[in-house]
């Protein structure tokens, strides 16, 4: 019987649950009719939840522990058998002639390609079988337990609705909890790897090197290529210098023309227009850079007589980045300049300001703590991107402020690191983790500040 | 005393300086003007030279360049017919037939011995789908109009090779060529020939990855949505919760898919390039996003509402789950739609947990290899064969539509059910 | 703890209820019985509309809000940990300052309560107390034909016999109204204090107001509040005709409030 045959008859199995509760909840409320109010505590239906809660939760639990538990169980007894003392010693042989035994088991491969692992296919099935079947009884055997407690435990003054209530709360505490699991789960995942790496590579050529050449054998003491500095230098130049250089005058001015200066019929149409550029997928972007952008400013580049002008510039991702972050700094700024009180606007248009003299002189200062928090904010998205600069921007690690050149970005050489089949402790894999605890670094400080700058700022206002 | 004040000539508003002076401000307003504008339309102009780019390049990506073959089929099939392929058995007899073997020698019977290199490997799946649907056709001569190679089909449609270039030209003289609509394109998967290449694995892959999403992102962030606003008690875990939430809305994707391959690939040991695998991935991603537009939704439910039910006696799970839930519902699908339209266009996490596989048919169940369909744009856009920069365009187009009829849902509800309080 | 609990519906001993730190009802003894209608009286901010609340436990939605001392219904403490809150809030229903329609049809507003209570066994009873309720509340005519109307739809005294007629429908017994006609034009409080007058026979009804013509017209008892304290309770025509009280007298002139 396969999983989720299982699963649907656990699920069944509860709705029967349900009807037994129900039904005899409601032969107490026919009993109690005409009597005094109250006497039945709880709404039949509730009593109906309570045991189906109490027959389904533990059986499902138990179901996915056995489901993550049973293949390393199968396993061991397989290997407990003599017929496997002449498997090759090697993990990795002995790995692949166990997984495709197994695969014939369970009927996804039909024919073996290992001669050895064609003998396993009945030691395979019997074991599977044996701990399939315990599996069943088990969850079933809970099912009943459960049920049937809950089912004896109904009494016309039972509150069954209390303690489904209780239940559904802790339901809604733990999906809370998700974020925070998730949270801790990116840290640790992040810092375990990155500990394992840096105990082969020293942390310092790691921060301070300038040679980004991994290799995927490591010398202790040696230069290994892992210095990440052009990998920083990269992600700084493109993502908060160029794509900044893009996002920061055009988003702003984009705000300041559409709240203060186009008509609301305008501002209705072109709003929504920026909002696209928010929605189209990176993927999409990158393409276009590759495509359109990257040649373009090549041409561009040989026609000032720039000589070594690459295809995948820096210049190209970092301008359409910045095209995608327009909205966000758009927004950003339009929310700040809104807030600034209308009295500080009219005093100085009563004064006989220009417009533009008001919005330079008074509304930006006022509004400049929360577009700063904007461009923070834009900052971390930048350099968190992936796409476009996995498209348009190189691989090349080069320490060079020359935008013609290409230069490539630590998002670039996670992906670059974690392509092709490496084993997953190789250096290589963890260095990703290394460079992925760095950019949540940074990014979650840049969040941080930007997030307490505009609360702060808003809070000034109100 | 006050005697510099006194001295202060006037100002001599209609004086030339001064009117100079007001000139020069106004220009500097009608200047400060006319930047904004051009930054509104630089933007709006990026936006349509990228649709454009887009829209005229991927037009090409769902047609093909067709060739016509005669067929003599009571000769090549040494004479079936159309009985023997209709029916249960049809597949069958089609397979024991060798379709490839009689296109083959029909192309190199009309046009020479390369005849058969002029067609692209998913002819022969065409040719099949023709038979099954027509099995008459099997009983005499006829003329098929079949998909010709990569690149003659770049050729034809704009500039290729010129040895290209050149069998085109041949062929337009003797009239045999023509443009169809690329079926194949659309029911099709990945394969190594742009012309036999179609979206139909990814866009499957993307669908089961989204269900997973959705299935899991969408109640646990109500959810905890709705214990944040309505129970949570002022206390220290509740503000490590927001914390964590806001941060995750903040954390760079890929971070996401480095999450996915360390806990789901390697320590759970969870199917690689599953759409399972990247569909939690993308659940935990979506989850803050639905957190806080429930948050909002909830929170703008008016307190009056839970008053009432309570005062009739309503527990506080009754009243969240019979009214405040209802009543922000609208608000949650809202945020919900555009959550899962940024997961749907998310390629960074996916790749990290190697959705980037080449699969060459749709996936059957959510545990088998899977790409999705802004991955295999990014596949494709690898590639160095010309064929594939039109099939590229052409698969963002239906991504593009896609989220455009998201947003477009999102933005109904949102005017449809909003109510004001 | 409390004295003896006397055979009235509702009897407080010894009432204080807070707000964090602030006290806003001090030492507050009372007997509401049944067949009567209680009004609590007394300039804004005098703590009434919170001593009501505190009556059927809604200040438990309060952050910070406690009481202290002893509330009884029909001798028993409401505040007891073996009281179900719910029921309780069934017993003691509540009508609001605003009216507060649940965005439903108007069917649905009515039934809400008797479906989550379980009041009715079937479609037809169910039915039975929709229209009951609605005639006791004096809507029936009016909205008979549009029972599927959203309750929003209605105006705004309508509304506001519908909230009276979704507490009637949880067949409760006692009404705790609060301010119920503050947001309702002269024609409308005059339905509503009609209808007051007609439940009175079935139900302990507590008014508050601020009315003192309204308090004068619908109550047989009346409660006059200041800054907390009870300060007289009597019969309502020997308050306003020969209080003991000096505050109470300057209140009721309108020298403050």
């Amino acid at each position: 019987m396969t999983g989720t045959a299982l699963l649907f008859l656990v699920l069944g199995l509860g709705l029967v649950a349900w009807i037994a509760g129900r039904a005899r909840a409601a032969a107490f409320v026919r009993a109690a009719k005409g009597g005094p109010r109250g006497q039945v505590n709880s709404l039949p239906s509730y009593h109906g939840w309570f045991v189906a809660i109490c027959a389904i939760i533990p059986a499902v639990f138990f179901m996915f522990v056995w489901q993550t538990i049973s293949p390393a169980l199968v396993t061991n007894t397989v290997l407990a058998s003599p017929m496997t003392t002449d498997l090759p010693q090697d993990g990795f042989a002995r790995a692949a002639i166990l997984s495709e035994a197994r695969a014939i088991a369970q009927g996804f491969q039909t024919t073996a390609f290992q001669a050895q692992s064609e003998k396993l296919v009945p030691l395979y099935k019997n074991a599977l079988a044996y701990y399939s079947w315990i599996g069943m009884a088990g969850t079933l055997a809970l099912l009943f337990a459960g049920g049937a407690f809950a089912f004896t435990r109904l009494k016309p003054d039972f509150r069954a609705r209390n303690k489904v209530e209780y239940l559904v709360m802790l339901a809604l505490l733990f999906a809370s909890l998700i974020a925070i699991f998730t949270t801790v789960g990116i840290f640790a995942s992040l810092i375990f790897e990155s500990y394992q790496f840096f105990s082969m590579v020293s942390p310092f050529e790691f921060l301070i090197g300038t040679n980004w050449n991994p290799k995927n054998i490591v010398t202790p003491g040696a230069d290994n290529g892992y210095g990440a500095i052009p990998l920083f230098w990269g992600t700084i130049f493109i993502g908060a210098i160029i794509a900044m250089l893009v996002a920061i005058p055009l988003g702003l001015m984009s705000a300041i023309f559409l709240t203060q200066y186009a008509s609301s019929n305008i501002r209705k149409l072109m709003k929504p227009i920026l909002e696209i550029l928010a929605g189209v997928p990176t993927v999409v972007y990158g393409y276009f850079a590759a495509l359109t952008v990257a040649p373009a400013i090549r041409d561009f580049a040989v026609m000032l007589g720039v000589s070594n002008a690459a295809s995948d510039n820096a210049l190209a991702a970092g301008i359409v980045m910045g095209v995608m972050i327009i909205p966000l700094v758009s927004s950003m700024s339009d929310d700040s300049i809104a807030a600034v009180p209308n009295a500080m606007r009219d005093g100085s248009l009563a004064m006989g300001a220009t417009k533009s003299e008001t919005i330079k002189k008074v509304l930006l200062p006022a509004a400049l703590p929360g577009v700063v928090g904007g461009v923070l904010l834009a900052v971390s998205r930048a350099i968190g991107e992936t796409m476009i600069v996995v498209m348009a921007a190189g691989y090349t690690a080069n320490l060079t402020a020359n935008p013609f050149d290409t230069i490539t970005t630590v998002t670039v050489q996670i992906v670059a690191l974690l392509t092709g089949d490496q084993d997953f402790g190789s250096p290589h894999t963890l260095a990703a983790f290394a460079l992925g605890l760095a950019l949540f670094i940074t990014t979650f400080l840049l969040n941080y500040v930007a997030l307490r700058v505009v609360k702060r700022y808003r809070e000034a206002y109100e | 005393m006050n005697k510099a004040a006194n001295n202060r000539i006037p100002t001599d508003w209609n004086g030339a300086i001064m009117q100079k002076r007001i000139a020069g401000r106004y220009a500097a307003e009608r200047r400060f003007k006319a930047m904004g504008f051009v930054a509104v339309a630089l933007s709006t102009l990026f936006l349509a030279f990228l649709l454009f780019t887009m829209l005229g390049q991927g037009v090409r990506g769902f047609q093909r360049t067709e060739i016509a073959v005669d067929f003599d089929f009571p000769t090549l099939t040494s004479g079936a017919t159309a009985a023997s392929i209709t029916g249960a058995n049809a597949e069958g007899a089609l397979n024991s037939m060798d379709l490839p073997g009689i296109i083959e020698l029909a192309m190199s019977q009309q046009y020479g011995d390369k005849g058969g290199e002029l067609l692209t490997s998913a002819a022969v799946a065409n040719v099949r789908q023709m038979l099954l649907a027509d099995p008459q056709l099997i009983s005499g001569k006829q003329r098929l109009w079949l998909p010709v190679d990569s690149r003659l089909d770049v050729a034809y449609k704009r500039k290729g090779e010129p040895a290209a270039e050149k069998t085109v030209e041949t062929l337009s003289q003797n009239d045999v060529l023509r443009t169809g609509f690329n079926w194949t394109f659309l029911t099709g998967a990945d394969a190594t020939d742009p012309s036999a290449v179609g979206i139909w694995a990814a866009f499957k892959g993307s669908l089961m990855t989204m269900a997973i999403t959705l299935l899991l992102a969408f109640p646990v962030g109500v959810f905890a949505a709705l214990y944040l606003e309505e129970y949570a008690p002022k206390n220290k875990l509740t503000d490590m919760i927001e914390v964590s939430i806001n941060n995750l809305a903040a954390v760079p994707s890929i971070i996401f898919g480095l999450l996915g391959l360390a806990v789901f690939l390697t320590m759970f040991g969870m199917p690689r390039s599953s759409a399972l695998v990247g569909g939690l991935t993308l659940a935990l991603m979506t989850m803050p996003v639905i957190v806080i537009a429930g948050r909002n939704a909830v929170k703008s439910v008016p307190p009056s509402i839970r008053e009432a039910a309570l005062g009739i006696g309503a527990s506080p799970v009754q009243v969240v789950f019979h009214h405040v839930l209802p009543l922000a519902l609208p608000g949650i699908l809202t945020g919900t739609i555009i959550g899962m339209a940024r997961a749907l266009g998310e390629t960074a996490p996916l790749l990290m947990i190697g959705m980037r596989a080449f699969i060459p048919t749709a996936p059957q169940g959510f545990t088998d290899a899977a790409t999705a369909l802004p991955v295999q744009i990014y596949l494709w856009s690898d590639e160095v064969n010309q064929g594939f920069v039109e099939k590229t365009s052409a698969a963002i187009i239906v991504l593009l539509i896609f989220l455009l009829g998201m947003n477009a849902l999102a933005i109904y509800l949102r005017n449809r059910f909003e109510t004001r309080w | 703890m409390a004295e003896t609990p006397t055979h009235s519906k509702i009897s407080t001993r010894n009432v204080n209820v807070f707000y964090g730190e602030k006290k806003a009802i001090d030492n507050v003894s009372i007997d509401v019985d049944m067949d009567n209608v209680t009004a609590f009286i007394g300039p804004s901010g005098c703590g009434k509309s919170t001593f009501l609340r505190s009556l059927n436990r809604m200040n438990d939605t309060i952050v910070g809000a406690r009481v202290e001392g002893s509330i009884f219904l029909d001798g028993q403490d409401i505040y007891a940990s073996s009281m179900d809150v719910v029921q309780l809030r069934a017993r003691v229903g509540m009508v609001f300052q605003k009216p507060n329609p649940f965005p439903k049809s108007i069917y649905d507003n009515v039934a809400y309560g008797p479906r989550i209570h379980g009041l009715a066994s079937g479609k037809a009873e169910l039915d039975q107390i929709v229209e009951s309720s609605l005639t006791r509340a004096g809507l029936w005519a009016e909205v008979k034909d549009r029972l599927g109307d959203s309750g929003t739809a209605l105006s705004g005294g309508q509304q506001q016999r519908l909230c009276i007629a979704r507490a009637i429908a949880v067949d409760p017994e006692v009404i705790l109204m609060d301010e119920p006609c503050s947001a309702l034009d002269p024609i409308a409080t005059a339905r509503i204090e009609e209808l007051i007058h007609d439940l009175r026979g079935k139900y302990a009804i507590i008014i508050v107001t601020h009315n003192m013509q309204q308090a004068a017209r619908v109550s047989q008892r009346t409660a006059f509040f200041h800054l907390g304290n009870l300060i007289e309770f009597g019969e309502t025509s020997e308050i306003f005709t020969n209080p003991r009280e000096d505050r109470t007298k300057d209140y009721i002139t309108g020298r403050y409030g």
